[in-house]
């Protein structure tokens, strides 16, 4: 009798999520199989290819968790903003500022690592702040909608790094094209080819957890995220915290760069945010505002980008790989808005009168 | 299940508009509506009260296609019904006016009428909608401007253009939920007029309300609800407000002189707490909301204030809390200058605020209970050492506030959303007396809220003066106000018209004062 048989629920279940991006993963992993048989490649040698050259090897194992490491911050930079209620679509901006800042340390002052290192990270995180001071204080003072100002600061940075690698900073050392010369000091590495970046960046979101959930300034921002007026109320100086954040954020992005300057490419090449920034918030968005949710979120998109990188040896071409990601979060994203349905028949919990 | 008989002036053979037959709604672990038989018949008001929780708004989601019943049936002009989703309703000529209203802010009142209406034209400039506009609203006897936007009109505008809506799309029966909720005297007097109007064209409108006198006012016939199960039908007026609140309560109320201080209760202080000087607040149009207001809050002592909704209730407790800075004047806590609007400063001196409203300005929907009922207490502790946040201590806290607030909460981790609205009120008020040390300004604290849980709230109101706190108590009931206040005020129009002793008031000389006109210049012996 009853044609309409779900209900929209107004907050979806977390297990019901998983299941169905699961399921999501699973189906569009099927699409792309069946796209791929009749376009001639065989799925089943590409999927072995590809489980073999990501989990399935050290070597594969190793390039994900290169991968990870800017995600895991990009990812918690733009998690960290939507806390309070922004958008930082920044973060491909702030680690472009991040990288350029310890790439000058580094250029510009000699000694030992254990010296270099630590003034790097912070010219790193300073660098990223500097990029987001200008939309944090027209968001706090002026109102501005930080979404275009962090936006438009992206293309000035990537701009500034080409200048810098073509113009002031370019390698006269082995010429290498829009790059500047190998740094003279990167992070130790940890295993094989991962530096220390890596589990410093988990450490960092765990972190971040934490303080979101167990200390006071936490708490001030979840409750100026979720209503502003509430927290004007409760005397929270939102201004303040909006500041704060978006300037964390900003420095989380600016790490990013500085990791991958000195402990992956070794150089501050043109280009080198490689989308770090933008799929921060594909990663922000899959992790559904939990920081502890950055680590799988990372993890997945990881995964995505190197099975693409696999793939493109396997003469698919760049756009297939960028088609084949957009349909796994496509997917995703229609898994996450069915987990607010539930089927009306029988019983059904909802807030009474 | 007697079959009641149609009542006079109801051509013999004419079906009812609406009949329930033992309705009944399931929600897991509670009975939401259970042997719920309902007549309604054309040209009748038929008010529907019940107690929060008394299942009315289950029962009339059920009626408008939002809820289906897992038993039952709804007969519609004699012929069975099934309506799967709230569009159906709609085309059988149902219509419901909520409390909370459903327009979208930013759009004019032409076309929110037109919003989702199958008889809009399908190319329609604005000034077409806005002729069609002004006809329906000539043809209905609601008058509205279709040219303005919703975010600019009164509480009382946009319920007509509410009303109006619904009306367009040729609904025969209209429910409203608590329809005066938001309405000034004169604005309820004007949609009671429009309400009989549509009854007399053979029309039915189903009305809940908590207001015993609304509803011997409006109604024709009261229908009421405890428990999920309905108690009775009456004819109104066979009934009394009394009669009723027993009925619906099922237990006598309590009624005390709630000025009588207990033994031991603290006595009215001799200093004054806060203090507003010749305080005026001019708003963003250059419009004086606050003009001129100057008074004293002593601890121990309750402070009504009357007057119709709007004319600056809501800038004084802003004023008073810490929200709105001032044009000019001066605010003094504790005889010490107030230099700038701070609330975090008023919080610290013990100032609570129950405001208006409360989901809008209190709560974090979207956060958990526990994250909600933490918002005044998390920087001290238990809950706030060095910085940190003891979520389990906020989880103690939220328990306690719960209890006290007699609110049954299933999981203290789920969003408040969740909660019914009578359920958050009842936690924000008793969130906000714990840190109430000094002042409570309670805006409207009873709206909404049933019989039973008005008298505890005005409870909460005397044993926070009787601990020597002062309290603000803003209120469209007089009886209430008369009820708790030692002195009440009167604001009309941003100026707080005279401060009078409750004891010797009168309802008479208040209703003056609401209307603008000076109690010293009102001479007795007046014709009239």
């Amino acid at each position: 009798m009853a044609t309409r048989a779900f209900q929209r629920l107004p907050s979806a279940p977390a297990g019901r999520i998983l299941v169905l991006r699961l399921a999501a993963i699973v189906l569009s992993l099927c699409i792309i199989a069946g796209v791929l048989a009749l376009s001639g490649h065989s799925p089943v040698v590409l999927a072995e290819l590809i489980l073999r050259s990501t989990l399935g090897s050290r070597f594969g194992l190793e390039d994900l968790a290169l991968f990870m490491c800017p995600l895991l911050l990009t990812g918690a930079a733009v998690t960290v903003c939507g806390t309070i209620g922004l958008w930082n679509i920044g973060a491909e901006g702030q680690f472009y500022a991040g990288a350029i800042a310890a790439t000058g340390v580094a250029l510009g002052l000699h000694g030992p690592a254990i010296m270099v290192l630590p003034v790097m990270t912070i010219a790193g995180i300073l660098g990223g702040m500097a990029w987001i001071t200008v939309p944090t204080l027209a968001r706090a003072y002026a109102g501005v909608n930080e979404i275009i100002t962090t936006l438009l600061l992206n293309f000035i940075a990537s701009l500034l790094t080409y200048y810098l690698t073509t113009g002031p900073w370019r390698d006269r050392i082995s010429g290498a094209q829009v790059s500047t010369q190998r740094l003279s000091v990167s992070i130790p590495e940890m295993w094989g080819i991962v530096h220390w970046g890596f589990p410093v960046a988990i450490v960092i979101v765990i972190g971040l957890a934490l303080v979101l959930s167990r200390t006071r300034w936490g708490y001030e921002i979840r409750i100026g995220g979720a209503n502003p007026e509430a927290a004007r109320y409760a005397g929270i100086p939102v201004r303040l915290r909006i500041i704060s954040v978006m300037l964390l954020s900003g420095g989380l992005a600016g790490l990013a760069g500085m990791f991958e300057v000195a402990g992956t490419v070794h150089r501050l090449q043109g280009g080198m945010a490689n989308n770090f920034g933008y799929l921060g918030i594909v990663v922000a968005v899959l992790a559904r505002g939990s920081c502890l949710n950055v680590i799988p979120a990372a993890l997945l998109m990881a995964l995505i980008l190197d099975s693409g990188i696999v793939m493109q040896t396997q003469q698919l071409s760049a756009s297939v790989v960028l088609a084949i990601t957009g349909l796994i979060l496509f997917m995703i994203a229609i898994g996450d808005e069915l987990a607010h349905y539930r089927p009306v028949a029988g019983a059904t919990p909802k807030g009474n009168a | 299940m007697s079959k009641q008989p149609a009542p006079a002036g109801v051509a013999p053979g004419t079906p009812p508009v609406l009949q329930l037959r033992g309705i009944g709604k399931f929600f897991p672990g509670v009975i939401a509506n259970k042997d719920v038989d309902l007549d309604v018949w054309p040209g009748e008001i038929h008010a529907l009260l019940g107690e929060n929780g008394a299942g009315k708004s289950t029962l009339m989601n059920v009626v408008t296609g939002i809820y289906q019943p897992e038993e039952g049936e709804i007969i519609l002009d004699g012929y069975g019904q099934t309506f799967t989703s709230p569009q159906d309703a709609i085309r059988a000529g149902i219509g419901m006016v909520h409390q909370h209203f459903k327009l979208v802010q930013a759009f004019t009142v032409a076309e929110n009428i037109h919003l989702g209406w199958d008889e809009a034209p399908r190319i329609a400039s604005p000034a077409v909608m806005e002729a069609r506009t002004r006809e329906i609203s000539e043809r209905f006897g609601f008058p509205v401007r279709p040219d303005a936007r919703v975010c600019d009109l009164s509480a009382g505008e946009q319920q007509r253009v509410e009303i109006l809506r619904v009306l367009a799309r040729k609904a025969r029966l209209l429910i409203m939920d608590e329809p005066t909720a938001v309405l000034t005297p004169e604005e309820t007097g004007e949609l009671f007029r429009a309400l009989r109007a549509f009854r007399a064209q053979g029309n039915a409108v189903i009305i809940i309300s908590h207001k015993l006198d609304e509803v011997m006012e409006i109604s024709d016939r009261v229908s009421i609800l405890r428990g999920g199960r309905k108690v009775g039908t009456f004819s109104t007026a066979d009934c009394n407000p009394s009669m009723l609140a027993a009925t619906m309560v099922g237990r006598d109320i309590v009624r005390r002189n709630m000025r009588a201080r207990p033994e031991g209760a603290a006595p009215i202080a001799t200093d004054p707490v806060m203090q507003l000087r010749n305080v005026s607040v001019r708003d963003d149009r250059g419009v004086d909301t606050l003009r001129d207001v100057s008074l004293d809050l002593y601890g121990g002592e309750i402070l009504g204030i009357a007057g119709v909704a709007g004319n600056g209730q809501r800038e004084l407790t802003h004023v008073l809390t810490g929200l709105m800075a001032r044009t000019s004047g001066e605010i003094l806590l504790d005889g010490n200058l107030v230099d700038r609007a701070d609330p975090a400063l008023f919080v610290q001196a013990g100032v609570g605020h129950i405001p208006e409203d409360r989901l809008r300005s209190a709560l974090a929907p979207s956060l958990s209970v526990t994250a909600n009922m933490a918002l005044r207490e998390y920087p001290y502790p238990p809950i706030g050492t060095h910085g940190l946040y003891d979520a389990q201590a906020a989880g103690v806290l939220a328990r306690d506030i719960a209890d006290l607030a007699q609110v049954t909460i299933p999981d203290f981790a789920m969003p408040i959303r969740n909660l019914s609205g009578g359920n958050q009120q009842r936690l924000v008020a008793r969130r906000e007396i714990r840190i109430a040390s000094r002042v409570l300004v309670a805006a409207y604290p009873a709206r909404g809220l049933d019989i039973g849980a008005i008298a505890t709230m005005l409870g909460y109101l005397t044993d926070l003066r009787d601990q020597g706190v002062a309290v603000v108590f803003i209120s469209e009931d007089l009886e209430d106000l008369l009820n708790v206040s030692d002195r009440i005020g009167v604001m009309f129009h941003g100026r707080l018209m005279s401060v009078i002793d409750a004891e010797a008031a009168d309802m008479a000389t208040i209703g003056l004062l609401m209307g603008g006109r000076d109690a010293t210049h009102t001479q007795p012996g007046v014709a009239q």
